[in-house]
C-alpha cells in the first residue's frame, strides 16, 4: 500500500523545532524564538468544508447551525462557520479532529485546494491594513465575521476572530484567512515582509491552540 | 474616479472585485410562440446606453452574488435607481 504524504504549500523559510505527522501532514507545533508577537501560523492541516445548498441556513453541519446573514461567522466547539452568501458556507476544523465528510452532497471537502493562515498578536490587524483594504476591525461587527475579498490581491476568505486584545490594545486582536493554494509563496512571502517592521514571526500550531482556547474561553 | 459598486452581501468595494454581467433585459421571455429571431434579439442585442442604465454583476474577487445595480455609463459611476416616470 503506498504511503501517502501531503505537504502544506507554505514555507516560512525557518525549520520548525517541533513537529508530528496528523493525518499525514506534517504539522509545525513550535519554532524556535517565536517572541512576542505577533505571529503567523500555519494551519493548512485543519479541515475545511465548503458546504452549498439552497436551504444552507437549515442545515447543521457538524452540528451547529449556520449564521442566518451572509458575513456572520460562529465559532463553538472549536468549529467555525462562516455564510459565504444565500446559498454557500464555509466550514473550518480549527480543533484538533474533524468527523468524516457527511453524505450529504453539498459539501465538499477543500483542505487541499486551499491553505490556511492565522495572524494573530500584538499588531496584527496593522500588518491587515498594509495588505488589504478590507476593513479587518470593522467597529460595526462583531468578532468573528467574514470578509470575502482581496488580501495582497489575491481573493480571500478573511475571519476576524478577535478586533482587540484583552487588554485594549487596539489592533491586537487576530484572524485567519484562506485562499487558493497556488498563491501560497507571494501570500507568505507579501504577510512576513509586511510584518517585519512589527517582529512577525512564523510560529507553530502550539501558539495558535493557546489563542484559539483563550477566544473560547 | 475608479468604479466602485456596492454588493448587497459585502457592501462597497473595488469595481476591479467585479464582474461584469451585461445589461439587465428583464425576464426570459416565454417558450410559447418564441421565434428564432425573437430569441436571438433576447440574447445577443443590447440597447447600450448612454446614461442610466440597469446592469447584472459579479462579486468575483469576494461573496460570489450576483445581483442587479445601476450605473451610468458615461460617468462610468453607479448611482441609484432612477425614478418611474409614467
Amino acid at each position: 500500500m503506498a504511503e501517502i504524504r501531503r505537504e502544506s504549500p507554505v514555507d516560512f523559510g525557518v525549520r520548525s523545532l517541533e513537529t508530528e505527522v496528523r493525518s499525514d501532514w506534517p504539522v509545525a507545533l513550535a519554532y524556535d524564538a517565536e517572541g512576542d508577537g505577533p505571529w503567523v501560523v500555519d494551519l493548512s492541516h485543519k479541515t475545511r468544508w465548503d458546504l452549498q445548498d439552497g436551504q444552507v441556513g437549515e442545515l447543521t453541519p457538524a452540528g451547529q447551525s449556520v449564521p442566518a446573514t451572509p458575513g456572520m461567522s460562529v465559532l463553538a466547539d472549536g468549529i467555525l462557520i462562516n455564510r459565504m452568501n444565500r446559498t454557500q458556507t464555509s466550514i473550518y476544523h480549527l480543533g484538533s479532529d474533524a468527523p468524516d465528510l457527511p453524505d450529504h452532497p453539498g459539501f465538499t471537502d477543500v483542505t487541499e485546494a486551499t491553505i490556511f493562515l492565522a495572524l494573530f498578536g500584538p499588531h496584527a490587524l496593522h500588518i491587515a491594513e498594509k495588505l488589504s483594504n478590507l476593513d479587518l476591525g470593522d467597529p460595526n461587527k462583531e468578532a468573528p465575521f467574514l470578509l470575502q475579498g482581496p488580501f495582497c490581491h489575491v481573493p480571500c476568505q478573511i475571519v476576524t476572530l478577535e478586533k482587540d486584545a484583552e487588554d485594549g490594545t487596539n489592533g491586537a486582536g487576530g484572524f485567519v484567512l484562506t485562499c487558493s493554494r497556488g498563491y501560497a509563496q507571494s501570500m507568505v512571502h507579501a504577510i512576513l515582509d509586511a510584518g517585519a517592521e512589527f517582529g512577525l514571526r512564523p510560529a507553530g500550531e502550539q501558539r495558535f491552540a493557546q489563542w484559539l482556547a483563550a477566544l473560547s474561553s | 474616479m475608479a468604479l466602485t459598486l456596492t454588493c448587497p452581501v459585502c457592501g462597497k468595494r473595488n469595481g476591479y472585485e467585479f464582474r461584469y454581467g451585461g445589461e439587465d433585459k428583464g425576464p426570459r421571455p416565454a417558450e410559447e410562440g418564441m421565434t428564432p429571431s425573437a430569441w436571438c434579439d433576447y440574447v445577443h442585442m443590447n440597447k447600450c446606453t448612454a446614461g442610466v442604465q440597469k446592469e447584472w454583476w459579479f462579486h468575483r474577487d469576494g461573496c460570489g452574488a450576483w445581483f442587479t445595480t445601476y450605473r451610468d455609463t458615461v460617468a462610468n459611476l453607479e448611482v441609484d435607481a432612477p425614478e418611474v416616470t409614467e
